[in-house]
């Protein structure tokens, strides 16, 4: 018997080799084959494969040319898309209103994620920068904080070759101090941070003047930004070598202007006008040069090459090996994350404004996909309408890919046309949306942007396009020419369920809407435990804290004047357990905000004292005595409080009274225990004006400013102001998800709408007669309406379990928050039905008052 | 026109199918090459210049009958075409002429 060659290789050649050589190329291998098996089969075996494979060349692999005539499928199927737009108007015109609707709201979504995203990116090490983050473990309290020990960046220098750039700034993360640089008869103010001298290695601000290696070198050196220096000299250039009077208490002095950066671009979370050198707060300040003090915040490079996660174990304990009390450990965060994963909770990340960033590409995508089910549903409804076009091509030797491309290619063009138009539209509303988010937004269009956006249009025009594409090229010929009515019960199934779905995202994005607005309401008008209407604020560096109250009271329209250390609304202030007080037991931990504030600062901000007395002007006589909110006095357990007297860094000092809580940050958080003390300074001063009189107490308050400041004018601001501003982002998730679930519903209205109108169309014979044998019109609408009914019942099922869920999630990240009322659901509910049957209601009653002889005549 | 180039292991393939006379076909010009050549070739680089050499009109091809061997398959016939046997003697007479030019002089 003879042998014979391998199947398998054999199978394979008759794969890939073309039809016409394949019978003599197999019939030569075959005799070579047969020759040589007579020696040694297995060899001839080998041979064979081995032959094969030889004929991987252009030259005989099948299909390796192009078809002739794909361009001319390709210009027919591009004419027959456009016939059928023109066809159909009402249906391209919902389907282009809807698509680039949606399109346009995932571009905006796309720009802001964007920016979002490039916050703080801009720094030319960004890889391998890093801030060192200090966990304290107090109890069964985690807090992590940004600021670490005082010492903590020049032993990490010092210590840690891996190392490369390090530098400490103070004040801790993006705050800065206030203050005024003047020069002559020019005053300005500006923002100041205290950095060591690689700061500008660290992180990347471009010098205009100067020299980068020794630019805070110099204890008494400075660096201003360019806006700084041309404010007070005229250019970057002229700045350099002169001398520069910065006015802000203790810190105040004569500095050289040593280098001029870049302005601060908007994309960086830290903001600053002039640079000073570290050394001059380290020598101000001596006493804090401690491992148990914490301020300063560190951000280093790492060398290349170093691995992270190796050099923050190393480094972890070095809080307690320096000090053994410590509680601390340290960890790195890669500094351009602090963005948007800002908050931790108990030691763990625990999100940030990446949440918002999360919330609202899901929008975009659901928006997205709630105009590409418009354009399914139409076109697979559509589908009766060109039956016979499918048949006839079917008939004449279409293959299904040829059709289900056919298909795809009008929905790309749909959507590539939709894709310009969302462009308009993004370039008209951008202006709008940028105020909307408090952002720079532009449309640039950039390669990247560019290319994503045809990627975007590519990928709209599949997921839109590939339901149709399968359902439209798989119908059978025969059933088609036979002229029967198709009827697929799948089909119907899918088209039904894309609209539950469209209606279950509306209806969630209508119940966001409720309880962001209501929760936002709630934040707004809720009791705060103080009065901040007709309150202003402003900083006032006044050496004399007493001159300033009595002139202003003096002022008419002035009710009272106090001061506070630190702002009213940001919650940033220190705080300190080394509290002793009678009956405290080991273990017992209390930490208490320490805050600093000047003689009657409760009356001035109408803070219900409970026991005991406001301080009085009379700063020796209140030096050590405090006041505690009642969250402190509950926390401590102390009984009749006023009059205790309680161990304070030392000293023994008095209680003298007990006050209402308030809050003194944002509604995320409970009220904390706190001390107040006094210190009769004015750092930012309170006033309370009496209401109605605003405008012409705010002048007189502004002369007076003029007069002690050289005629800088007064930078105020209203208590409720900077009360709203702590919630902007959640006025801004309030604002735009009512855009978006306004778009939403009139995306989805769009879609049903085109439903609606088209089943009414093939019903109408189906009408015609009903109405002869004696429907009456509401009869009709009833049996027009419950279909759509039925599915937005559906919706409103599956919708509002989930949006239970998540708007719940949401309101827990408040410590105060509004009750969910069954309200909200059953409103949410009844909206999106009677929004379906006004939108599907012009339909059904028009078809309902059809002359049955309009529709039945014709056969 | 311009004449189609010809290669080297083209023409030889070439020689091979005008001197084999209606019974070169793949195996037989590899049988006859490799024995003049002494050398291993694989049988993919004469289907490689048939082909080609067909679509320069250099050769044209029929199907014998169907024989046992070979697992039923037909041998495919090449016979040069009068085009091709002009290009090989265009080839030939080019050759000679440059062979002759070389001056008799000795070597070494």
């Amino acid at each position: 018997m003879k042998n014979t060659p391998p199947k398998i290789a054999l199978k394979f050649l008759r794969w890939f080799c073309r039809e016409d050589y394949v019978e003599e190329v197999e019939g030569d291998l075959i005799q070579i084959f047969e020759e040589e098996s007579q020696i040694s089969e297995t060899k001839a075996r080998i041979q064979f494969i081995w032959n094969v494979f030889h004929y991987l060349r252009p030259e005989f692999i099948k299909g390796f040319r192009i078809p002739h005539n794909l361009i001319t499928m390709f210009e027919h199927n591009t004419k027959i898309a456009y016939r059928n737009f023109f066809k159909n108007k009402s249906t391209f015109f919902i389907n282009l209103g809807g698509l680039s609707t949606g399109l346009a709201c995932a571009l905006l979504v796309f720009l802001w994620v964007q920016d979002e995203r490039s916050i703080d990116k801009f720094h030319k090490k960004d890889d391998r920068l890093y801030q060192v983050m200090h966990v304290i473990e107090e109890g069964s309290t985690i807090e992590t904080l940004d600021w670490t020990p005082m010492p903590l960046s020049g032993a990490l220098r010092d210590q840690m070759p891996e190392v490369e750039h390090i530098t400490a700034s103070y004040p801790p993360g993006n705050y800065t101090f206030p203050g005024k640089a003047e020069l002559e008869d020019k005053r300005v103010k500006v923002k100041a941070k205290y950095v060591e001298k690689d700061f500008f290695s660290v992180f990347t601000h471009p010098l205009l003047a100067g020299d980068q290696s020794d630019i805070l070198s110099d204890k008494y050196a400075c660096a201003i930004s360019e806006e700084t220096a041309v404010q007070v000299y005229g250019s970057p250039d002229e700045a350099i070598g002169k001398i520069l009077k910065y006015e802000f208490g203790q810190y105040g002095g004569d500095y050289v202007v040593s280098g001029v950066f870049e302005n601060i671009p908007s994309d960086a979370s830290i903001q600053f006008d002039i640079a000073f050198n570290y050394e001059i707060f380290t020598s101000l300040n001596p006493d804090i040069m401690r491992w148990d003090y914490n301020d300063p915040c560190v951000y280093l490079t790492l060398k290349k090459g170093v691995d992270a996660k190796a050099f923050e174990n190393k480094i972890s304990g070095m809080v307690k090996a320096n000090f053994p009390d410590s509680k601390g450990t340290l960890f790195l965060r890669k500094y351009s994350s602090q963005y948007l994963y800002g908050n931790y909770e108990n030691g763990k990340q625990a999100g940030g404004r990446i949440s918002y960033v999360i919330l609202f590409t899901t929008i975009g995508i659901f928006l997205l996909v709630i105009a590409c089910i418009n354009f399914m549903n139409m076109s697979t409804a559509r589908a009766s309408r060109r039956t016979k076009e499918i048949g006839v091509k079917k008939s004449i030797g279409a293959k299904r890919i040829d059709l289900a491309i056919q298909h795809l290619l009008e929905a790309l063009i749909m959507s590539l046309l939709s894709m310009v138009l969302a462009l308009l539209i993004v370039f008209l509303i951008l202006p709008e949306f940028s105020v909307i988010t408090g952002k720079q937004l532009t449309l640039m269009l950039s390669p990247t942007l560019l290319i994503s956006l045809i990627l975007i249009a590519v990928f709209t025009g599949f997921l839109s396009g590939s339901y149709p594409a399968l359902y439209l090229s798989g119908l059978r010929p025969i059933n088609i020419l036979k002229g029967g009515a198709i009827k697929s019960v799948s089909a119907l199934w899918i088209r039904k369920g894309l609209v539950v779905f469209q209606f279950v995202i509306s209806l969630m994005l209508i119940l966001m809407v409720f309880t962001v607005a209501k929760q936002v309401d709630f934040i707004k008008k809720k009791n705060l435990g103080y009065d901040r209407d007709n309150v202003i604020f402003f900083n006032e560096q006044s050496p004399d804290y007493d001159a300033l109250k009595n002139h202003l009271e003096s002022l008419t329209g002035v009710i009272s004047v106090s001061a506070i250390r630190g702002n009213m609304t940001d919650g940033d202030r220190n705080n300190t357990p080394h509290l002793n007080w009678k009956g405290k037991q080991e273990g017992d931990f209390v930490d208490f905000d320490d805050v600093v504030v000047a003689s009657d600062f409760f009356e001035t901000m109408g803070v219900n004292i409970l026991e005991g007395r406001d301080f009085s002007q009379d700063i020796d006589r209140e030096a050590d005595n405090l006041i505690f909110n009642k969250t402190a006095i509950d926390q401590m357990g102390l009984i009749d409080p006023v009059g205790q007297t309680i161990e304070l860094w030392g000293r023994q000092r008095k209680i003298i009274g007990v006050v209402n809580d308030f809050h003194l940050e944002s509604l995320y958080k409970e009220v904390r225990p706190a001390f107040f003390r006094i210190y009769n300074e004015s750092v930012n001063a309170v006033v309370k004006i009496e209401k109605g009189k605003t405008p012409e107490t705010l002048e007189a308050i502004d002369a007076y400013h003029k007069e002690q400041n050289d005629g800088l004018p007064l930078d105020y601001y209203f208590l409720d102001d900077a009360y709203d501003q702590l919630y902007a982002s959640e006025q801004r998730v309030s604002m735009l998800s009512k855009y978006f679930a306004g778009i939403a519903i009139i995306i989805s209205c769009l879609g049903l709408f085109g439903l609606a109108a088209f089943t009414a169309e093939i019903r109408l014979k189906e009408i015609g007669i009903r109405k002869i044998l004696g429907s009456a019109n509401s009869q009709i609408v009833t049996l027009l309406s419950k279909e759509y009914t039925t599915m937005v019942l559906m919706a409103n099922l599956i919708g509002l379990p989930i949006g239970y869920y998540l708007v719940n999630q949401w309101l827990n990240t408040f410590a105060f928050k509004i009750d969910l009322s069954i309200w909200f659901f059953i409103a949410s509910g009844a909206l999106t039905l009677l929004i379906a049957w006004f939108t599907i209601g012009f339909q059904t009653i028009k078809a309902a008052f059809l002359n049955p002889v309009e529709c039945l005549k014709d056969e | 026109m311009e004449t189609p180039s010809l290669g080297e292991f083209e023409e030889l393939v070439l020689l091979t199918v005008a001197a084999l006379h209606d019974e070169a076909y793949g195996v037989s010009i590899l049988e006859n090459l490799e024995e003049k050549l002494s050398k291993k070739i694989n049988i993919s680089a004469i289907h490689v210049a048939l082909k080609r050499m067909e679509n320069k009109g250099f050769v044209t091809s029929r199907f014998g009958g169907i024989t046992n061997d070979r697992g039923g398959r037909r041998k495919k016939f090449y016979v040069i075409t009068a085009f091709g046997k002009n290009v090989l003697d265009n080839q030939y007479a080019l050759r000679t002429s440059l062979y002759q030019r070389i001056p008799k002089i000795s070597f070494g």
